[in-house]
């Protein structure tokens, strides 16, 4: 089981090696947006609108990162992993390859914000860690929409419709978590709390996909 | 169109400034019985609403006897 | 006959829900004033769009079990009415919102729209309509029932811990604002008057039933015209 993990989840980051022109598609697609915002807003946004910003971008990276873990297999490559994996090892090994690709476009977005946007953060190390926790929230939602959406014909807008219902209250979740980073004092506890509720939802995603995804699988 | 919309606006201001008073409640449409008519309304639509939900639930039953006798 | 006896009491429930209603004392509160016998009206429309909703994912769990075309039929049928419900709950809102919230505080709709309950109920909406669009896509029977029974299921589940969630973020997010207590009695407030639930409670299972009752036409009109690729 962990050795079938073990390999698709290697077989996926080596074929982003291999073909890294989808890799630095969605990089690039990361700056541009990022670059608009910049041309298209005068002067620095401040804190509130800052954070927004942020966490809209994060949303649109990820319906473009995740959207080509299923859409990319092809048909017959699905079947070959259907003769020689368990739906739970394919699903967990894509859920662990998409939370790396995130985290990874996370930081890149953030460091790119920084940059163009400036810098309206008091502590930057937290929000980097709230940065990270939302990365991968995102991706374990949209690598179970991406795999609905994959089984459908128009499937790339259809992520999106989706996704974005059952992602709110999560993104919600986070930008409040965020003003803690703004300086925004807390009660006491109150960011633990958040943290807490944004994992158990995390785990409660991981425990949906591995049960539903089976009957996703058959074909 | 834009007339509609005037209507249903001025309708709210209306509503709006009758809201300013006191706790005010429609005591004078219940003490002259002028209530009953609203209620009295109000149940004919949904009459007239169920009849027809019977309607259609009776036709279904029908069409579901005679496919099934097929 | 014999399975008539709920419909004939959804209608006497409504028949009951409008009198009583219309004519029964309800507490005198500002702001509300009168408007406050919405209450068997409006938000029984929210209560009932969610038990429909849940029955439709219950449905859906069925399908996933045997993978019999009719639990699909019932589920999406289900969702279906439930999502009229909604719609006539937002329509129903909009209208009071605009004569209590709005008028009372000098807020703009912008504002008072992002109130918890309302971005629950969107959200719901919003699910329901992207499970339409998902059915829409497929043309293979089969593989429709099954992956809009995932997705609702899925979504579903993820309902509830945000309207478990969202009432703690957003009502944090505007401090001391007043429209967020003393605006809302009617969903908020605790002490729903006893003389209110008397008509309240049976209100709520009326209008459900009566949405179960239209829903069960759906369906038994759709297993009808696919009688042919039904094979039992």
């Amino acid at each position: 089981m962990f050795r079938q993990i073990w390999a698709l989840f290697n077989k996926d980051i080596l074929l982003e090696f291999r073909q890294k022109h989808t890799f630095y598609g969605i990089l690039l697609y990361v700056a541009s947006t990022i670059f608009v915002i910049y041309l298209s807003m005068m002067d620095n946004p401040d804190g509130q609108t800052w954070n927004s910003l942020f966490w809209v971008i994060q949303l649109f990276v990820c319906v473009n990162a995740v959207a080509k873990s299923f859409l990319q297999e092809s048909k017959g490559r699905m079947l070959y992993f259907y003769s020689v994996a368990s739906p739970v090892a394919f699903i967990i090994s894509k859920l662990m390859y998409n939370i790396v690709l995130m985290l990874f476009m996370s930081l890149i977005g953030f460091v790119l914000c920084m940059i163009f946007l400036g810098n309206p953060l008091i502590d930057s190390w937290m929000f980097v860690g709230i940065v990270l926790l939302g990365g991968l929230g995102l991706s374990l939602v949209f690598t179970l929409m991406s795999a609905i959406a994959a089984k459908a014909q128009q499937n790339a807008a259809l992520i999106a419709i989706l996704g974005f219902p059952v992602i709110l209250p999560q993104l919600l979740l986070l930008m409040k978590l965020s003003k803690a980073a703004f300086g925004e004092v807390f009660r006491g506890g109150a960011i633990l709390q958040l943290v807490f509720i944004t994992s158990m939802l995390d785990v409660l995603v991981i425990t949906l996909a591995i049960i539903l995804f089976p009957y996703l699988w058959k074909e | 169109m834009n007339k509609i919309l005037l209507l249903i606006f001025s309708l709210f201001i209306s509503f709006n400034l009758f809201a300013q008073n006191e706790i005010e409640m429609a005591d004078t449409l219940r003490s002259n019985g002028k209530i009953f008519t609203v209620v009295a309304v109000c149940l004919t639509i949904l009459l007239g609403l169920f009849l027809y939900v019977f309607m259609i639930d009776r036709k279904i039953n029908k069409f579901e006897k005679e496919i099934n006798k097929k | 006959m014999k399975n008539y006896w709920w419909k004939i009491l959804s209608f006497i429930l409504l028949v009951y829900t409008i009198v009583a209603g219309f004519l029964l004392k309800v507490p005198r509160l500002p702001i509300l004033n009168e408007t406050i016998r919405n209450l068997y009206f409006h938000v029984c429309m929210w209560m009932g769009m969610m038990i429909l909703f849940s029955v439709s994912v219950v449905y859906s769990i069925k399908y996933l079990r045997n993978f019999n075309y009719k639990n699909d039929v019932f589920a999406v049928n289900f969702a279906a009415v439930g999502s009229l419900f909604g719609i006539l709950g937002y329509l129903t809102g909009f209208l009071w919102v605009n004569v209590t919230w709005i008028t009372d505080q000098g807020q703009s709709l912008a504002s008072v729209l992002k109130e918890p309950k309302l971005i629950g109920a969107a959200i719901a909406l919003l699910i329901y309509g992207a499970y339409f669009v998902l059915r829409g896509s497929f043309n293979d029977i089969d593989k429709r029932a099954r992956i809009s029974a995932v997705y609702n299921i899925f979504a579903f589940c993820m309902l509830f811990p945000s309207i478990w969630i969202i009432p703690r973020l957003v009502g944090s997010l505007h401090p001391g604002a007043p429209g967020s207590d003393s605006g809302n009695p009617a969903l908020d407030r605790k002490d729903l008057d006893s003389s209110m639930r008397m008509v309240f409670y049976p209100a709520i299972i009326g209008w459900t039933l009566l949405g179960v009752w239209i829903a069960t036409l759906k369906i038994r009109l759709q297993l009808l015209k696919d009688k042919n690729i039904i094979h039992e």
